[in-house]
């Protein structure tokens, strides 16, 4: 009962406007943070694919232990470490109890062990690398690889106008509110004061897509004028966007001391196999 | 019509892009609002609202289908996970795929926006291919990472039931309670009334009906094409127990792919007839 009075009373969108901003500005200066975006988003490939076709245990641990290391060196907040491992744990419990249900063996735990394994490891390099590139950089790392510069707009538009948004829309609710009345019978679980909540975030939407309509085409007007959509197809407009970023010497020894890793974890791998 | 002055026929360059803004902005919040509400879990099962479907799917059937379903995928990364710090890397490109082959399909599909049972339909469609797609990644992802993934006993079945559980459960949550029974509300109330908003005419009739079954043509062959692959991967390495897994297992698979077939084409065959109708009376704006 406890937990849904909080649920009703706590969520407060105020929480989630200070942690978008949080994202948004607060300077980041951790390990990967110092290298060019392009470089750590293939660095990050590498990690990312590479683990799903090995099937060498020691190859393995020795990647996770390396992103352990990185991701530490990255300062993640310990509320993402806890939920990914929370996450992590429940997955395994529910596959290993559903594998022996239906007849498997310790042979299905081990295989899951190490599908787990593989798992984290991806999911620790995503966080070491997207808690501390700034999302502006990388969306401009990724339209020097050639995606469409709307998915560049979607992250600069963002920044700028979701704490707009949702300040818009948490007056929307509290006006629903003030205006509706919580019903007085709180049923099973509370579950007409749930639906009521549930109802009117559905029903706020209405006036909210109309208002944003209007919003986007005074956006979108604007930017016409300064030429947006001449500027995503002409290919001297991109270049003077992206000529900040540089591939420097720090760069290239990162790249290096990579393949150099690797090399060394698949040579131990093939000495000691686990 | 393609002047810049009056109502253009959703043609324009501008009313994409206003299109796609719109759509990765509302997606977004939408996005944001449901990550407020936490997830109950059992296990990897969790319920909870995945996403607010209907903002995808009311932008999808009243504009243009395919600028609206790119932007509510971008939104849905860019919003939901990159700005609010939890970006899972590659893993998102597979949800960008599946959220925009999904929800393009659903605003293809629609044929008739007066008509409730239409929009529920395409909804219903739109959403259990993004699901479904979803899955059968999710079912990759294992086969690929798990060495002899059919050697292990018990494994596989395990892994086919957490995933249709799960799908079934967001397609009910995602597509239905805040899917399409929204859409039926909200669709009447802004056609014909947020379009002027864009400086767009409203939307009459079906897109192109001929794309719609095209994609859903792959999307099942995909499904069924994997589920093939599957099944004749076993039968090639056929060991001492393996038939036994693909009375189970395989044969079971194929008829859900079957069901799923047989169920599109009825729709197809429900909606066509109305179609023509459409064309031939358009209502007035």
């Amino acid at each position: 009962m406890n937990y849904i009075e909080k649920l009703l009373t706590n969520v407060s969108i105020d929480s989630l406007k200070l942690t978008l901003l949080r994202t948004a500005y607060v300077k980041k200066g951790s390990f990967l943070a110092q290298f060019d975006p392009r470089i750590v988003i293939l660095w990050y490939s590498i990690f990312a694919i590479l683990p799903w076709f090995v099937h060498n245990t020691t190859v393995l641990l020795l990647f996770f232990f390396t992103m352990v290391i990185i991701a530490s060196l990255s300062r993640i907040s310990g509320f993402i470490l806890v939920m990914l491992s929370f996450t992590t744990f429940c997955n395994l419990i529910s596959i290993i109890v559903l594998t022996f249900f239906l007849g498997g063996d310790i042979e299905a735990f081990l295989a899951i062990l190490t599908l787990t394994l593989k798992l984290v490891t991806v999911a620790l390099a995503s966080v070491a690398v997207f808690a501390s590139l700034d999302p502006e950089k990388f969306s401009d790392a990724l339209l020097s690889f050639g995606l469409p510069g709307q998915v560049s707009f979607g992250v600069s538009y963002g920044y700028r106008m979701i704490p707009i948004l949702i300040e818009e829309y948490h007056q929307i609710i509290n006006s629903y509110r003030l205006r509706g009345r919580i019903p007085k019978k709180k049923g099973f679980l509370r579950w007409r004061q749930l639906f009521y909540m549930g109802k009117i975030a559905v029903l706020a939407f209405y006036p909210m897509i109309l208002n944003t309509a209007k919003r986007t085409r005074t956006t979108v007007e604007a930017l016409e004028v300064k030429g947006f959509t001449y500027a995503l197809n002409h290919p001297e407009a991109k270049k003077l966007k992206l000529s900040y970023l540089k591939v420097r010497t720090k760069d290239i020894v990162l790249l290096a001391s990579t393949c150099l890793f690797l090399s060394i974890s698949f040579y131990i791998g093939s000495i000691y196999p686990l | 019509m393609q002047s810049n002055i009056g109502p253009t026929n959703q043609q324009g360059q501008s009313q994409k892009l206003m299109v796609f803004v719109l759509s990765m902005a509302l997606f977004g919040l939408g996005d944001l609002v449901t990550e407020l509400v936490p997830d109950i879990g059992i296990g990897s099962i969790e319920f909870g609202v995945p996403y607010f479907g209907f903002i995808g799917l009311i932008l999808v059937m009243l504009f243009n289908p395919l600028y609206a379903a790119l932007g509510a995928a971008v939104g849905e990364v860019v919003f939901g996970d990159l700005l609010m710090g939890d970006f899972g890397g590659l893993g998102e490109i597979e949800g960008v795929l599946t959220l925009f082959i999904g929800l393009y399909i659903a605003g293809l599909l629609v044929k008739n926006l007066n008509s409730k049972f239409s929009i529920a339909i395409a909804g219903m469609v739109g959403i259990a291919v993004e699901q479904v797609l979803g899955g059968l990644a999710d079912c990759i992802k294992v086969w690929v990472g798990v060495e002899d993934l059919e050697a292990i006993q018990g494994l596989p079945e395990s892994i086919v039931i957490l995933e249709l559980v799960e799908c079934s459960m967001e397609w009910v949550i995602a597509g239905v309670i805040v899917g399409i029974i929204p859409s039926i509300i909200l669709i009447p109330k802004l056609h014909g009334k947020i379009e002027p908003l864009l400086g767009v005419k409203p939307r009459q009739g079906a897109y192109s009906q001929v794309a719609a079954g095209y994609l859903l043509v792959v999307s099942i062959a995909v499904f069924v094409g994997a589920t093939l692959f599957g099944v004749i991967g076993e039968a090639i390495e056929i060991g001492a127990w393996e038939p036994d897994f693909i009375d189970q297992f395989g044969g079971w698979f194929v008829w859900v792919g079957m069901a799923i077939a047989a169920v599109v084409l009825i729709i197809t065959l429900l909606l066509r007839p109305k179609s023509k109708q459409d064309f031939e009376h358009p209502k007035a704006g």
